[in-house]
């Protein structure tokens, strides 16, 4: 009788561990998703009125280009590569080229969320990014690198204006906080 | 409306989460404090094939120094190990001293050894890209700031290893008593202006999480801490120091290394296998009474002499001076990369400079992180509640945001007010800066009667923009490395802040036609010796220095004949002239007529420049032109131009726990269900 009533208790306690870590880990996605969309408004808005609009009234942080990958996927980029940022979109680093610039313009995101397909892209396929005055720029992959977390040569000037996508490997670790870094490689096209 | 309504309410959910979960998500770009190498640690390439990984070359380093007297020899002999079974390129960036005199570098082939050649840089780029076409192995020392080179190797076959090693000369530092010696093992990260990279803490708690890590690198003894990184690129280095005269102290304040003496007063100091994450620091005082007054090192080549020549002034700091009130800016950095341990040295450090100064001083503090802050509108009396008030202002400084230096730098050297016959600005920072020439350039335009010193925070600051900035602001620099030392350190800055300067020092050499380097010797502060290398047409005769202290005049003199003979005194002489030469950019001259002279030098004594680099080459092909060279794709991508401005301390993170959650989440619904399917059956 008693055995039949822990295992009622205990039964209970895992189901709601489960239904709190569900909630967590979907909260996670949810948000990334859910930021998207109201990103994608500033985003218009940004474009339409060509100033830094803020997604959300004390937001600190503003879109800065769109990202559009194979496929159709396509992302918001918010400007700085900081934690509270990735959460909601992927972030362009600051001090690196802006989106459209000639320099290397770096680009950090979640594995998990919005860059979980990262190493999907292979070399030769055609990354967009448009800056907030609507030019697009092509970029073709060229490599695509493992690196550890303090390789940050992989983020230095090229000769060519250069994308660079950076998220966390290995890419199904469900763990976080690794030390090493999935990098793709897209130069611009000749125009 | 409504609409807009909706997009408040999710945007305040989002931002309303409870900061446990984002406490878990950990993504901030971590501050760098002695992390963060640069073209290390690249662990596999990707193939066409997908699923398919090349290793990277393995690269190790091991460091011999040879100390003799003033002059410093040193070889580092980098090996890389191709562990896989293609044909790989290696590409390396690794720092030297900023003073230090590369010229020569050889290709080990197991057997085999090729000496690199000296050429323009271009061209050696050309010879170099040529063999590596055809299949030779290869070597290349490109300099690509005064104190950081790359080394490329080409044609490493699998399973095999190459080396290459790269002699260098160097002047010792010798201040206020103190001989230092100091090898960089780690290039600091820098910022471009307006990057607050590793900074937005906003986040808290993964922020605090990577300092506390870094503090603990910084502490605990490198070895023991790394178990992941222990094998990324370790240094192995052995000093041999023959200091010429008894020693007081000895001691290696950055890490633990063996020192052991041997015959001769010889000193033997060994470092194993250290992970290449903070500078090597050795210090050794002379015993009291056998302090060197002079010193002369020469040689004879080409039917020329050069010398390298120590003089030091009688020290007259017992003597009694009058103080002068003076106006002190201090310029505090507060920008990410002064996180953790660095933001509290250079709190102390500022505290201790607060109470040295009278109240007839004038004083004001500047922050600057992306922006800058002043403390008052203009300088103020140094009255003991401005102090007081000042002190609690710097209690409260905390480090974060980008490195925008320019601003405050103006800012600083604004004289507005002549409230004081001596003004001194007093920058207190990691220089962790990439627009070091603009820089210079302002420094040197703006500086008027203000003088210019630099305090050096951090275990591995950019040393070569402190002390350039210091040289061009006729200052000097000071370098606090750990927090222990910040009282001894500060104390020494402050006896060359307050004792009078030693200037309009002039040198007579025996021969009237003596080119010395640098031209003109800079004024000078307590405890500093006059170095100089000259050449010259005799040895027979005296050289004469002469100076004005406090309205004073001041002599020494030494005789040259009495000089020990040093091979590569003539590299220290040429070195010291590429660097006044190098100079010249920062008083507008441009590129293009500096270029030639520094080409010529640099030619004539075998030094690897920022337009000469060494290169060698191997004589039989042995790579089979049908292979392909793996990592030839990712060296395009290290530029010709390599911006170290770009370098950041590690790349930002990219993931959260969200699947270890959702992980958890199956884990203990399906365990759940189980319990209730057991509890059914009972």
């Amino acid at each position: 009788m008693i055995s039949h009533r822990l295992l009622s208790v205990l039964s209970a306690l895992l189901l709601a561990t489960g239904a709190v870590q569900g909630v967590r880990g979907g909260w996670i996605h949810a948000k990334a998703r859910l930021a998207q969309v109201l990103l994608h408004r500033s985003w218009e808005r940004t474009q339409a009125g060509g100033v830094e609009e803020k997604p959300w009234p004390w937001a600190d942080t503003w879109p800065v280009a769109r990202l559009i990958l194979p496929g159709g996927r396509e992302h918001i980029v918010l400007a700085g590569a900081t934690g509270r940022n990735l959460a909601f979109a992927p972030g362009h680093l600051d001090g690196s080229s802006e989106p459209g610039g000639d320099g290397t313009c770096v680009i950090a995101g979640h594995r998990d969320t919005h860059f979980a397909h990262l190493d999907s892209l292979a070399k030769g396929q055609a990354v967009v990014l448009e800056d907030a005055a609507g030019r697009r720029r092509i970029y073709r992959v060229v490599a695509t690198v493992i690196v550890d977390e303090r390789g940050t040569w992989v983020i230095t000037d090229n000769d060519r204006p250069t994308l660079v996508l950076i998220t966390c490997w290995p890419l199904d670790s469900p763990l976080p906080g690794g030390t090493q870094r999935y990098v793709v490689w897209a130069e611009a096209e000749d125009r | 409306m409504a609409k807009k309504m909706f997009q408040v309410v999710i945007a305040a959910v989002l931002l309303a989460m409870p900061t446990g979960l984002f406490a878990q998500e950990e993504l901030v770009p971590q501050t760098t404090i002695g992390l963060g190498d640069v073209g290390q640690g690249s662990l596999l390439f990707k193939t066409d094939t997908p699923g398919r990984y090349v290793a990277a070359p393995v690269q190790s380093t091991e460091v011999e120094i040879a100390v003799r007297g003033m002059v410093v020899e040193a070889t580092v002999r980098q090996r890389f190990s191709n562990p896989g079974d293609e044909w790989l390129e290696g590409v390396y960036v690794f720092p030297l001293p900023q003073k230090a005199a590369v010229h020569a570098m050889r290709l080990e082939i197991g057997e085999r050894v090729i000496e690199g050649q000296i050429k323009e840089r271009e061209e050696a780029r050309k010879v170099y890209e040529h063999a590596k076409e055809e299949g030779r192995k290869a070597s290349l020392v490109e300099q690509e700031r005064a104190n950081v080179f790359t080394t490329s190797v080409a044609n490493i076959g699998p399973g095999e290893e190459v080396a290459v090693r790269i002699s260098y000369q160097q002047v010792l530092e010798y201040d206020s008593g103190r001989f230092e010696l100091r090898f960089p093992m780690v290039v600091g990260p820098r910022y471009i202006p307006g990057s607050p990279i590793p900074t937005e803490a906003t986040t808290g708690t993964g922020w605090a999480f990577d300092t506390d890590q870094v503090e603990d690198a910084s502490r605990v003894t490198p070895p023991v801490f790394h178990p992941d990184r222990g094998a990324v690129n370790p240094v192995r280095l052995e000093v041999s120091l023959d200091a010429g005269m008894p020693l007081e102290r000895l001691h290696c304040p950055s890490h633990a290394a063996q020192i052991k003496k041997t015959a001769h007063g010889v000193h033997r100091i060994l470092l194993n296998g250290v992970p290449a994450d903070r500078d090597f620091v050795l210090e050794w005082t002379p015993a009291r009474g056998s302090e060197p007054r002079a010193a002369v090192f020469t040689e004879e080549l080409d039917g020329s002499f050069y010398v390298l020549a120590m003089l030091m002034p009688p020290d007259d700091r017992f003597t009694e001076s009058v103080r002068l009130p003076r106006e002190v800016i201090f310029v505090v950095d507060t920008s990410g990369s002064m996180g953790g341990t660095s933001i509290i040295q250079a709190r102390d450090a500022l505290m201790l400079a607060l109470d040295q100064l009278a109240p007839e001083d004038y004083f004001n503090i500047i922050e600057f992180d992306s922006n800058f802050t002043k403390l008052y509108r203009t300088s103020v009396p140094a009255m003991p509640a401005a102090i007081s008030d000042a002190k609690q202002w710097v209690a409260g400084l905390r480090a974060d945001g980008g490195t925008e230096m320019m601003g405050p730098l103006l800012a600083a050297l604004e004289d507005i007010k002549e409230h004081t016959p001596l003004r001194q600005v007093v920058f207190i920072t990691d220089g962790c800066v990439a627009n070091e020439d603009a820089l210079f350039q302002a420094i040197h335009q703006e500086l008027g009667r203000s003088r210019l010193f630099t305090i050096g925070i951090g275990s591995a600051p950019n040393s070569h923009f402190m002390e350039r900035a210091a040289s061009f602001g006729r200052g000097d620099f000071t370098h606090i490395g750990d927090p222990s030392e910040v009282s001894l350190r500060m104390g020494d800055f402050f006896a060359k802040l307050e004792n009078p300067v030693l200037a309009d020092i002039e040198l007579q050499w025996p021969d009237p036609d003596a080119e010395t380097w640098p031209e003109q010797v800079p004024d000078l502060y307590a405890g500093q010796p006059v170095v100089v290398t000259a050449r010259l047409g005799t040895l027979h005769g005296e050289l004469v220095a002469t100076g004005v202290r406090a309205s004073e005049s001041w002599e020494a003199r030494t005789v040259l004949s009495i000089g020990a003979s040093r091979a590569g005194v003539n590299r220290l002489w040429a070195r010291r002239k590429i660097a006044s030469i190098m100079d010249q950019r920062a008083h507008g001259v441009p590129e293009d007529e500096v270029r030639p002279q520094v080409v010529e030098v640099a030619l004539a004594h075998n030094l690897v420049s920022k337009y000469t680099s060494l290169v060698a080459v191997d004589i039989t092909p042995t790579r089979p032109v049908d292979e392909e060279v793996r990592a030839g794709a990712v060296p395009t991508h290290l530029p010709a131009g390599w911006k170290y401005e770009k370098v950041f301390g590690s790349l930002p993170k990219g993931g959260t726990a969200s699947r270890l959650y959702l992980l958890m989440a199956l884990v203990a619904v399906a365990l759940g269900v189980f319990v209730r399917q057991l509890r059914s059956l009972l």
